[in-house]
């Protein structure tokens, strides 16, 4: 509480002001975000910054409505004007404030960094950036400009809430990314890698950049080889890891209970109803260790926990925030997150994967006449109530009788999140989480992941020419 | 509250002085918002806060740091600054980073540009919270079909003050006042398709409350029963409101960083004419009354009239000091402020009114896009693939609404393939994008 310069007694009399036009709970989020990044190009790291953030963002909620303020000053006079003005929410002569007793609460750790980036200068994350420009370099003479970045966050929250919760973590998450441009016969083409995990500088190893070095590589120049399929409907093979993406866009965001309780989700009434194959089992896990969705609690105090959003088919669970948890009558689920304390939780994904089946990659992909196989995306989006959802193909390959035959990319492809979930015919066993800088932009930006087996679709939407 | 913003941007410069940056440019900014919104006709939200941070940019023994902070406090700022300092030593010198020549930096007075209602405090919460309940109750209850609405009030301030170690200053102040409508429906199937209204205004007493909600209303009720059409060459009329979509893959190509890094399927165009004679994308700064209008940039560049696309030619990049350096070129600018689009030369405003009824008539039949759904494009080729929503039309009246559909091709041949301009862009828009019409485009579909 030092950091941020307040005492218990402080936090009990913004709660109280918070709660004084009747609000049924309020909570106060206390950060101090330091990050930095580094910049490679033109084969120097001759680009680099650091930003602080520093505020208090206190909620209160009256049933279902919220009533949010900030402020970067933490002084008293000031904190008591943000709890005043999000009190306001509230409009009842009477407060319903008790003094909680203070419980401090310690989570189960779900990540450490052992080497600390406070620790590390510019100076010494400039090899590591040296190394990846060198490898790519060297791996392909037709690589014209790398594009390299290394950066890394440490956030500290306090937290503390009307029911007398107070918590504190300390936040790192660290990336590496780096974009690959080679020329061939006047062609241009670029691809992009990157990885990202909780941890410290720990995290940059030799293998890890050979690794994305190779993968940028192979990414890049797939693409000299590539054209565009013809469209249409077709059976889609998605490939192992960040085929992740179409679960967070197809069921994901759909899941989020806030969708869900207001009614404009198109999984609305489908809690507990058989959705798709007793094969499918999805999860939204925040446990996993260093992962980049990981949060030992969630923005509202909770524990993070692994929760089955689809078990053996069944919708078994949303995910949950404190609002929707009380409007289900059930347990939030940790999935109360946000991007910093300038805005209000929401309930957010976390690292979001489909468990693994019993099928054969190789059987999938055998069992298609004409589709295609995708397993590198850029970015995809959702519309929640309609449930079309798409999702950008880099690169993949058309299948032709059961064989992968000519390399595609830059498609589109799109579908309907039920009919897409209740279209998957066959589950791998190769369930993988991908460990790039995924970010999901629902009204604020939030770090997440995802992971998939290979799994085949029998209809989507492809774009083509 | 700007003398305070100017003081913390003149005490930074003076600090970075001391610690030994050779030069250096500091930009403060202060943000003040405030929204209500309101959900099924209950209030749902309040939001309120006021936000500020300092940006710095350090040149030292010809290296280059880019540092923030909203911790502005004199003693922690010093600290600051002395390790941003130090942190800059540390990394790689770089003879291009060096800033902006004089004789490009704006030195005008500070121009009103028509951006800042001096009423923005005097409005009282009542009166916000009435806005947005205005918006929801031309909603609520209106359609047994309707089963959410969301409406919003926001508005706010934003305070900007710029300096360099060289003399430069640049100062501006913007309000926006908004509301907006998000509306679902009940289709057959469980489908809920959403739709969207707003409107905005940076003068409060400008803004038109009346007929967002409506509007909102209407566009998801219209939305109900789509169908997918099957896969093949369409005309495609594009809504001023999201027609900037096909405009940002051609400005992200010709940016400078993208042209020096051969990541651009525009580089080594310039002064060739890859589109048709008579398009022309032009940048209209000085305006006003408009948002994207400015007087400087980032880096303190003086913003002035030019077409970046002149009869289809390409005839500028956008390129800040450093991009421009790399490239042997001279900075123009760091990227576009007040952009639109004609295929006749004029901004819009100064021809007759070419709008959306008389583009669907002319074109006949076609799809009608008023929203997309994901999709991107491939920066070296200008390869693009998006999922859309909108309506089939024919002989130029709205038949039905479409789903799960998919347009593709390549951004240059896309524009190419222009036969109409509007001259109706939504006002309240940063880039004034007029209704377009291209024809005989891919979508893919059954």
């Amino acid at each position: 509480m030092s950091m941020f310069g307040v005492t218990t007694d402080d936090l009990k009399k913004l709660v109280k002001v918070a709660l004084s036009k009747g609000g049924n709970y309020a909570d106060i989020y206390f950060e101090h975000s330091i990050s930095n990044e580094i910049n490679l190009r033109d084969s120097e790291a001759n680009g680099a910054g650091t930003h602080i953030d520093y505020g208090v963002g206190i909620r209160v909620l009256d049933g279902e409505s919220t009533g949010y303020a900030y402020t970067e000053i933490t002084t008293m006079e000031e904190m008591l004007k943000a709890a005043s003005t999000a009190a306001a929410i509230a409009n009842s002569s009477k407060s319903f404030y008790a003094e909680p007793s203070v419980s401090v609460t310690d989570f189960p750790e779900r990540y450490k960094s052992l080497i600390p980036w406070t620790g590390i200068g510019f100076s010494e994350r400039v090899p590591a950036l040296a190394e990846l420009d060198e490898t790519i370099f060297k791996s392909d003479k037709r690589v014209v400009k790398v594009l390299a970045k290394i950066s890394d966050s440490n956030t500290k929250i306090l937290f503390f809430n009307s029911e007398g919760t107070l918590a504190a973590d300390e936040r790192p998450m660290a990336s590496i990314a780096v974009t690959c441009i080679m020329q061939n016969n006047g062609r241009t083409e670029n691809g992009s890698s990157s990885r990202s995990f909780r941890m410290g500088y720990e995290m940059i190893t030799k293998e890890l950049i050979k690794e994305i070095a190779e993968e940028v590589v192979n990414k890049t120049s797939i693409q000299f080889e590539a054209g565009r399929p013809s469209g249409g409907e077709m059976p889609v093979v998605m490939g192992a890891g960040s085929s992740g993406i179409l679960l967070h866009e197809a069921i994901g965001h759909a899941f989020e209970a806030d969708f869900n309780r207001m009614g404009t989700s198109i999984f609305s009434d489908k809690l507990g109803k058989k959705i798709c194959s007793e094969d499918i089992s999805v999860v939204d896990d925040g446990t996993i260790y260093s992962n980049r969705g990981s949060i030992t609690f969630d923005d509202e105090g909770i524990i993070s926990q692994k929760t089955y959003m689809v078990k053996d088919g069944v919708l078994n669970s949303y995910l949950h925030d404190r609002i929707s948890a009380e409007y289900y009558k059930t347990e939030p689920t940790g999935n109360g997150r946000r991007e910093s304390f300038r805005f209000m939780p929401l309930p957010r994904m976390r690292t979001t994967y489909m468990e693994s089946g019993k099928s054969k990659e190789t059987d999938l992909i055998a069992s298609v006449k004409k589709g295609i196989f995708v397993d590198n995306f850029s970015n995809g989006q959702v519309q929640i109530g309609a449930g079309d959802f798409t999702f950008f193909v880099k690169s993949g390959y058309l299948i032709e009788n059961g064989r992968l035959t000519r390399p595609v990319k830059d498609i589109n492809i799109i579908g309907n999140g039920p009919e897409a979930l209740a279209d998957i015919v066959g589950v791998a066993d190769n369930s993988v989480i991908d460990n790039g800088t995924w970010t999901c932009g629902k009204e604020q930006y939030c770090a997440v992941s995802c992971g998939m087996p290979s799994v085949l679709v029998n209809k989507l939407t492809v774009g083509g020419v | 509250m700007t003398n305070n913003i100017k003081e913390i941007v003149n005490i930074a410069l003076e600090m970075a002085k001391e610690a030994g940056c050779t030069a250096s440019r500091a930009g403060a900014e202060i943000s003040v918002q405030s929204s209500f919104t309101v959900r099924n006709n209950i209030l749902d939200r309040l939001q309120s806060s006021t936000g500020s941070t300092l940006f710095l940019q350090l040149f030292t023994e010809g290296r280059y740091g880019y540092f923030s902070t909203n911790r502005t406090e004199s003693d922690e700022l010093s600290v600051f600054i002395k390790n941003a300092t130090e942190a800059t030593r540390l990394i790689a010198p770089d003879s291009d980073r060096v800033l902006t020549p004089r004789e490009l930096l704006y030195s005008g007075d500070n121009i009103d540009l028509g951006q800042y209602d001096n009423s923005f405090y005097s409005i009282s919460p009542q009166e916000k919270r009435e806005a947005a309940f205005r918006c929801s109750e031309e909603i609520f209850e209106k359609d047994s079909r309707i089963i959410s609405s969301n409406c919003e009030y926001g508005d706010s301030l934003e305070l900007y003050y710029m300096a360099d170690s060289e003399g430069f200053t640049g100062e501006s102040a913007q309000t926006t006042f908004s509301v907006s409508a998000e509306c679902s429906a009940r289709d057959k199937g469980g489908a809920r398709p959403e739709a969207w209204w707003y409107e905005s205004s940076m003068y409060y007493s400008d803004l038109n409350i009346s007929g967002c909600g409506d509007r909102a209303m209407q566009r998801a009720l219209s939305r109900l029963g789509s169908k997918k059409l099957k896969s093949g060459k369409y005309n495609m009329v594009l809504e001023n409101s999201v027609a900037s979509r096909v405009v940002s893959p051609i400005i992200s190509a010709l940016n400078g960083a993208s042209i020096h890094q051969n990541n651009s399927f525009l580089a080594g165009k310039l002064g060739e004419r890859l589109f048709p004679e008579n398009l022309h994308f032009m940048d209209r700064p000085h305006l006003y009354g408009y948002e994207g209008s400015r007087m400087f940039d980032s880096e303190g560049i003086a913003t002035r009239s030019m077409n970046i696309i002149d009869g289809g030619i390409i005839t500028n990049y956008y390129l800040n000091t450093y991009n421009a350096r790399k490239l042997n070129m001279s900075p123009t600018i760091e990227g576009p402020s007040l952009l639109s689009i004609s295929l006749n030369g004029t901004f819009p405003g100064e021809s007759p009114k070419v709008g959306l009824d008389q583009i669907l008539k002319e074109t006949g039949k076609g799809i009608f896009i008023t929203g997309f759904n994901g999709g991107n494009s491939n920066s070296s080729s200008g390869d693009f693939s998006f999922g859309v929503q909108g309506f089939y039309f024919e002989n130029g009246a709205i038949l039905h609404p479409i789903k799960e559909m998919i347009v593709t091709g390549n951004i240059v041949e896309l524009w190419n393939s222009i036969k109409i301009a509007g001259d109706d862009p939504k006002r309240g828009s940063r880039w004034l994008i007029p209704t377009l019409m291209f024809e005989s485009i891919t979508f893919n579909g059954i």
